[in-house]
């Protein structure tokens, strides 16, 4: 049934050899993946590892001991739970029917894989691209369309870091736009990953008294304009406190989440004192003529209902060596982006040179997002 | 033996500073502040595997150098449409003056500092229409027009050659690819106009009834 060199647990649904290699997370084309030798089940059989997979060991105990002597861990839990439901809802009707197609049986089989795909934070590279192939086919197998999805890792050496002018911003929410856009944000619900705050002039950075939805011309006089989105701290307390570790910070300093995993209890909105976490509260929708193909599994691929996601300095663009999709679009030159331990590097200079402040530095969180005056 | 007891003291202080240094070793949250990290992580960068030059394989740039800075900026003359200026301005502009010519340039309006600072030959080569000329009357290239900018907005000059005004082309590693002056400003009229912004969210009005 299971492989012993996975770290969860698969399911051979019975699909063709091909998709089963290829969903396999050793990564081994060569042939020497244990999968492909495995013999088909019957009918009897598999019911009698699923019920394997559902319980296990369990069955040969009392009530009791089964409550009480189990050890089990949340993934665990977790599998088991998921595995009975799942089996008996699906994907026993697709794999035991003769009349369900090759695609039907795909497409089981990919959802399989991918409900008891591991953390991707604990993922090797090949698991990684596993997991981005099954999500590259589900798409095609669903929409008939083809997108492009990275699993691209941090760069050596970089450590991304932004910079905001305040007086350069002139609120025209060009960026916002140009995030909506990049990031398959859902348009029903109007995610919005950066906030525009309009302030008035000497009353400070006064957040209480700012218009972050204004409608008219811009900039208007008296005001000034300071955008916030997520800070990429380098000491989160967001992630400290996701009990899934569905969150994490990667070596070049981007906070990510992984949309699989993230179980949507939003601890981490309540402990990020940025507002910089926007939540799913209904399945987030994208015209399909309006969905950015070029994603990342961190970044930008579309997301499920009831999971929290946020700005990633669009890891999909910057991992690639572009700018974030806002920087790009600012018409101000307002917002720097760059590599914080190259030290010939833009954004540097700014921080050497011009009298940059964060918000809520006392707080601890090591933002790496500076704003600065001219 | 108090020699040796001594000696041995002080190989084991240092036997165990060694093990104490080497279990400090940088690890995650090990630094006091980000500002610590960036200089720490930075002594030894050897540059990254990533480059800009693909985003800007369709723009022609040219390499200036600045004090410390070299980066490129947009090459400019063959974007002008009525470039050369020779091509009509044939002779010194005080020779063109009168009533025998076309008039030419009616519709351009100058909004930049106030009349008495400015008129059209403060930046323009009365003597060659091809160039700009500085204050001083040093003849200026079109594709290097940030010099004569940089003659009175001082402080403008030095945040961009650093990076903290203008903006990145391309993406955001090397090599540096910045928009010069004109690429964002009207030399005519360099302030930004208002506009109405790019979007409005009607759901947040609606979720903070």
């Amino acid at each position: 049934m299971s492989n012993s060199n996975k770290k969860w647990f698969s399911l051979n649904l019975n699909s063709s050899t091909k998709q089963t290699s290829a969903s396999c997370g050793c990564g081994n084309t060569a042939g020497d993946c244990h999968s492909k030798e495995e013999p088909e089940l019957s009918e009897q059989e598999f019911l009698a590892a699923a019920v394997d997979a559902s319980i296990g060991e369990e069955t040969h105990k009392d009530g009791f001991e089964q409550v009480f002597d189990v050890k089990m861990d949340r993934r665990s839990a977790f599998k088991k739970l998921t595995a009975s439901l799942l089996i008996g809802a699906g994907a026993v009707s697709t794999s035991c029917s003769t009349l369900a197609g090759d695609d039907s049986k795909e497409k089981a089989q990919i959802d399989w894989e991918e409900q008891f795909k591991g953390n991707y934070k604990l993922m090797s590279d090949d698991e990684k691209k596993a997991t981005v192939n099954r999500l590259v086919r589900s798409y095609q197998l669903r929409t008939g369309k083809t997108i492009s999805m990275s699993s691209q890792n941090a760069h050596k050496d970089v450590l991304y870091g932004y910079a905001f002018n305040i007086s350069k911003c002139q609120g025209y929410m060009d960026c916002v736009t140009a995030c909506v856009e990049e990031n398959n944000q859902d348009r029903n619900s109007q995610m919005q990953y950066i906030r525009i705050h309009e302030m008035k002039d000497g009353k400070g950075f006064n957040f209480n008294e700012a218009d972050d939805n204004y409608y008219h011309e811009v900039p208007a006089e008296g005001h000034f304009y300071m955008g916030t989105q997520c800070f990429h701290c380098d000491n989160p307390p967001c992630i400290e406190v996701c009990p899934v570790q569905a969150t994490w910070r990667e070596d070049d300093g981007l906070v990510v989440v992984d949309y699989d995993w993230c179980v949507g209890c939003r601890y981490c909105m309540a402990a990020c004192p940025y507002d910089g976490r926007r939540f799913n509260w209904s399945k987030p929708e994208v015209p399909e003529n309006e969905v950015n193909k070029n994603q990342h599994y961190l970044g930008n691929r579309m997301r499920k209902k009831g999971v929290v996601e946020k700005c990633t300095f669009c890891v999909q663009r910057s991992r690639a060596g572009k700018n974030p999709a806002c920087v790009e679009a600012c018409p101000t030159g307002a917002r720097i982006f760059g590599n914080l331990l190259d030290p010939n590097s833009t954004i540097r200079w700014v921080l050497e040179n011009k009298k940059v402040f964060r918000l809520k530095e006392d707080l601890g969180t090591e933002p790496k997002f500076w704003y600065f005056m001219d | 033996m108090s020699k040796h007891r001594s000696l041995y003291i002080v190989a084991s202080y240092c036997f165990f500073m060694m093990i104490l240094n080497s279990s400090c070793k940088h690890k995650e949250g090990e630094y006091h502040n980000v500002t610590d990290k960036i200089e720490m992580e930075s002594k030894n960068y050897h540059g990254v595997d990533l480059s800009s030059e693909l985003f800007l394989e369709d723009i022609e740039m040219i390499e200036i150098t600045e004090g410390e800075h070299t980066f490129l900026i947009p090459e400019r003359k063959g974007k002008i449409k009525g470039y050369a200026c020779t091509e009509c301005h044939s002779k010194p502009l005080p020779k063109m003056k009168g009533n025998e010519f076309k008039k030419a340039h009616w519709d351009l309006k100058i909004v930049h500092a106030n009349k008495e600072t400015m008129n059209c030959i403060t930046c323009h080569n009365s003597q060659n229409m091809d160039e700009l000329t500085s204050i001083t009357g040093k003849s200026i290239n079109l594709n290097n027009s940030y010099k004569l900018c940089s003659q009175c907005h001082t402080k403008q000059f030095e945040d961009w050659k650093g990076g903290a005004h203008g903006k990145r082309i391309g993406g955001w590693a090397p090599p540096r690819a910045s928009m010069t002056c004109v690429n964002c400003h009207n030399p005519h009229q360099p302030a930004f106009d208002k506009k109405w912004p790019a979007r409005f969210n009607t759901q947040k009005i609606k979720e903070r009834k």
